[in-house]
């Protein structure tokens, strides 16, 4: 048995030394907790640890095996993300105990907070006295047992699992109801409580989903292709765009769910150009050996960096929303060019992970596949708070797609309408998001960067925040980026464009001066190398492609992503329609055209008379549009409008001369 | 965006300890907001005519200008100096004024950044930790009933004293806020009660919220009844700690979103964000804690 004693030791310390006895299989016993945060966070071992006092947030969080004994209360968090194992603890539970479990036993013997249980997916939590309000807020699957009253509105937006209480319901959550409770039920309650020594003769009832509201009613029909640039700015007012869409809402009544990017005409990289006579660019066959691209991102606060061979990463996109076939396309694109992939929302697949060298691991809301072992097999870690298509949006996943392997990594029923919860159960503020970043840090050693995914909304004050709270990079999205599904209104009309967040969070830094302390990752409608290099010059550190690169590797841009029956193979969970996807010649394909963007950043760089992207700044760039010299304050310079045509020419053509031979 | 704190003691007893309990419990959170810490200290015995002001001045020459400016200013409006002193950034006057207590303090508002004007508040504020602003303002030595405490975590503007909190009821005297979170529904009740004829001096929700307490407590509301209106009125997400002269208060949002620890025994009412704080006062021993539920609230007086 090891003794560890928190008036001698830091936590960082302590969970080091009982991460090692549950190696060597020894149990733990820690004194004076002082209801300091993150104990046992990152345990993955069968051992016992027994908590003499009082735990803080995250008690027992990222944890799959081990058995936590609290004598007295606990602070938020409870067992955050637990796998299997179980928690006691002898007094109260603060808020959202149980959160995001998959399979663990938590028993709380007092009361309970608020949101007890929010979004776990299967497991049982107990509370012996009184629960709070939204017991069981946006819960999955598994079960909670309520020995005293419910508070308000338990069940709150439930998709599945039962929830039991002996005591007063006080009022149920919308999409909860009553139902009657099996004997079997019954009976498996009563070996669970016996099983934890509660004695308790009453008898309970049973709260579930009341089944309305996990499917779309109406399905959206489908009329016609019409090319998603038909509703641009510059196309007729009543187009047939704009007449199918009200047509397809006269029969659905609702708004209308789509994938892909937005199709309005907004101020982008397009309307920037380089200050430059770059007509010579591309001329040298040589030119990606005298241009310095390698970046290193992360590293600013002791990880160990993610490691690029140029300044681009793939964005985060899901298996789920994207088949597995294009996942490991990507995975093998990403390898071959030494840039990153992420996995996005909903876990991460064990070929996927063999195939990326450098994988990037999504967190969200919904806490969809999260967990220790893949966190620790992670490059990165990555918050997701909003994206740039959605921002203020949880991910949406339609049942088509929800298919029985996706349901089981995610955790969720088969063959629900999935729409992601809009924010994180445990970040409610910049100071929640601080103690959340430091359980993750402390699950994974502190090895690991930890990132933020930003929806460019109120950038200038998100940015600040995220500097603050001590992310190691930020991945800054704009409007301009595309999605598997979202509301139509939302895609086109919501958050910044890409530029705009650039120079926004670029202000905020300068404001507090803490450019030098956080890399900046920026994404949204970033289609080549071209894009690339304004993006660098405007202040990123490095872009991530998502689009492009799936166009690059097979798709067609039909912006039925969301339906499920992509024809070749990319946004589908159809093995019918994946089998038509190569994932070999697809991987090759997204990779040739990386090499393209790579021989695109260095021809521009070194035309720009520099030998190192870090050289590429504002000075290069002229505003092509007075909205985008508003936006990005350039001078505006209307003149450098026939340059611009020339060096997609020249740097296009050139690159058909392929030097990847 | 930080961590709150507060205690009121039961007996006189223990008012010698304000000060330290204050700090270590700041300190115990200080990870929820290490850029700037405050105090809202309340001592000694309230003269109805007699008020301590805290100014920000600044430091150096332009701290010393500001002064003549603070002095200036207080003369103009009758109010006698009976003692000042220059501590850290700040300017600390001890003065008897007579008149209308809010008139006077958008006057003086207008000459410096007032950080507080009570008959017995004394709010203490500056960047760096409880310890740090404890070294400049010997914030351990001070006597009080009761005091609330916060720590900043500087997300929206800049790291300096005249940002850090707590926040008085501008124009109030003896009334003062900390807050953890964020009130959605700022411009609307600021609109609101600028309607009143109310000032604001920063763009800050929790000088709102202090605004709005008084604006009740003003008409005549008892502080429980404001607090219980608060809840309905104010959107957003937010664990606050208020207090008065005799009193110390808290209320929760209805989606209890921030976190909030209280503990209670027959010496002291103890609130803070996190237990951590609590356990400070009583290292090495678990507390019977409770968590207040979601849009509730409570006071408590000597």
């Amino acid at each position: 048995m090891v003794t560890v004693d928190l008036s001698e030791l830091p936590v960082r310390e302590a969970n080091d030394l009982i991460r090692k006895a549950g190696a060597n299989g020894e149990d733990v016993d820690v004194l004076n907790p002082d209801a300091r945060h993150h104990i046992g966070v990152g345990l993955a071992d069968p051992i016992t640890v027994r908590i003499h006092g009082s735990a803080g947030y995250f008690c027992a969080g990222l944890t799959d095996g081990p058995r936590f004994e609290v004598e007295s209360n606990v602070g938020w968090g409870l067992a955050d993300n637990m796998y299997t194992g179980s928690v006691v603890v002898g007094g109260n539970a603060s808020a959202i105990p149980a959160v995001a479990i998959r399979g663990a036993e938590v028993v709380v013997k007092g009361n309970m907070g608020s949101r007890a249980g929010q979004v776990m997916k299967e497991g049982t939590l107990l509370c012996g006295k009184n629960a709070n309000f939204m017991a069981g807020y946006m819960m999955y699957g598994g079960r909670i047992i309520i020995l005293g009253d419910s508070g308000e509105r338990v069940g709150e937006d439930m998709t599945g699992g039962e929830i039991f209480v002996a005591g007063k319901i006080q009022s149920l959550g919308s999409a909860a109801m009553q139902s009657d409770m099996s004997g079997a039920e019954d009976d498996d309650v009563r070996a669970f409580l016996d099983k934890y020594e509660i004695s308790f003769k009453g008898s309970f009832s049973k709260i579930v989903n009341e089944g309305g509201n996990l499917r779309y009613g109406t399905a959206e029909p489908r009329r016609r292709a019409i090319p998603f640039f038909t509703f641009s700015g510059k196309s007729d007012y009543w187009n047939e765009k704009v007449q199918e869409d009200i047509y397809v809402k006269s029969k659905i009544g609702r708004y209308r769910i789509r994938g892909y990017g937005g199709a309005r005409a907004l101020p982008h990289l397009n309307d920037i150009a380089f200050k430059k006579d770059l007509s010579n660019a591309g001329t040298d066959p040589d030119v990606v050996s005298k241009v310095n691209m390698h970046t290193l991102v992360g590293g600013r606060h002791g990880a160990k960096p993610l490691d690029l061979s140029m300044p681009v990463m793939i964005a985060p996109m899901s298996f789920g929303a994207l088949s597995k076939s294009t996942k490991l396309a990507m995975a093998k694109a990403a390898a071959m060019v030494g840039i990153s992939e992420n996995t996005g929302e909903g876990g991460m697949m064990d070929e996927q992970r063999e195939a990326a060298d450098q994988l990037i691991f999504q967190m969200l809301s919904g806490r969809l596949g999260w967990n220790i072992h893949d966190m620790q097999r992670a490059d990165g870690l990555e918050i997701y708070i909003s994206q740039g298509a959605k921002p203020g949006f949880g991910g949406q996943l339609m049942a088509k797609k929800v298919t029985e392997e996706i349901a089981r990594i995610r955790g969720i029923p088969h063959g629900i309408d999935l729409r992601s919860p809009s924010r994180h159960p445990d970040i409610l503020g910049a100071d929640d998001l601080v103690i959340k970043i430091e359980e993750l840090r402390e699950a994974t050693g502190y090895r690991i960067p930890v990132s933020v995914k930003l929806g460019a909304g109120r950038v200038r004050d998100d940015i600040k925040i995220a500097v603050k709270d001590g992310f190691d990079f930020i991945e800054l999205d704009g409007m301009q980026g595309s999605t598997g599904a979202a509301g139509n209104e939302v895609l086109d009309y919501c958050g910044i464009p890409t530029i705009a967040a650039m120079q926004e969070a670029e202000e905020a830094l300068a404001e507090i001066g803490r450019r030098q302390d956080v890399d900046i990752i920026l994404m949204g409608g970033i289609k080549d190398g071209i894009d690339t290099v304004k993006s660098l010059a405007l202040g990123a550190d490095a872009i991530g492609m998502g689009t492009s690169a799936l166009i690059a590797a097979g798709c067609i841009a039909c912006m039925q992503c969301h339906v499920g029956t992509c024809v070749v193979g990319i946004a589908t969970q159809d093995p019918e329609h994946e089998q038509r996807y190569n994932i070999d010649i697809e991987a090759q394909n997204a990779a040739r055209f990386f090499e393209s963007v790579r021989w695109q950043i260095a021809a521009l760089t070194h035309a720009l008379g520099y030998e190192d992207v870090r050289d590429l700044s504002r000075d290069d760039l002229v505003a092509l549009t007075p909205e985008a010299a508003a936006i990005t304050k350039l001078p505006y310079a209307p003149e450098y409008m026939a340059g611009e045509h020339q060096i997609q020419e020249t740097v296009n053509i050139q690159r058909s001369g392929s030097h990847l031979q | 965006m930080c961590g709150i704190a507060g205690v009121l003691f039961k007996n006189s007893d223990l008012n010698a300890k304000l000060g330290e309990t204050l700090i270590e419990m700041l300190d115990g959170c200080q990870h929820r907001g290490p850029d700037s810490t405050g105090f809202a200290l309340y001592g000694g015995e309230a003269e109805t005519s007699e008020f301590v002001l805290r100014f920000y001045v600044g430091e150096g020459d332009e701290g010393a200008q500001n002064v003549d400016r603070v002095k200036r200013a207080l003369v103009e409006f009758e109010a006698e100096i009976l003692d000042g002193e220059r501590v850290g950034s700040t300017y600390r006057a001890v003065v008897r004024y007579e008149g209308d207590v809010q008139k006077f303090a958008y006057a003086m508002e207008h000459a410096a950044k007032l950080f507080s004007i009570g008959s017995t508040l004394d709010i203490v504020k500056d960047i760096g930790g409880a310890h740090d602003v404890d070294d400049i303002y010997d914030i351990h030595s001070a006597n009080g009933s009761h005091g609330l405490g916060h720590v900043r975590l500087a997300t929206e503007s800049d790291v300096k004293p005249e940002a850090a909190h707590p926040f008085w009821a501008t124009g109030f005297s003896d009334v003062a806020i900390v807050h953890n979170g964020q009130i959605t529904n700022y411009f609307k009740m600021r609109r609101l009660l600028e309607q009143r004829d109310y000032e604001f001096h920063t763009d800050n929700d929790s000088e709102l919220i202090a605004v709005y307490l008084a604006d009740k407590l003003k008409h005549g509301e008892t502080l429980k009844q404001a607090l219980e209106t608060s809840i309905v009125d104010l959107d957003g997400t937010f664990s606050f700690l208020v207090s008065t002269k005799d009193e110390m208060g808290f209320a929760k949002d209805r989606l209890a979103a921030k976190p909030m620890v209280l503990y209670e025994n027959d010496d002291l009412i103890a609130i803070a964000s996190e237990e951590v704080s609590l356990n400070r006062l009583f290292p090495g021993h678990a507390l019977d804690t409770t968590e207040p539920p979601p849009g509730t609230c409570a006071t408590w007086s000597r």
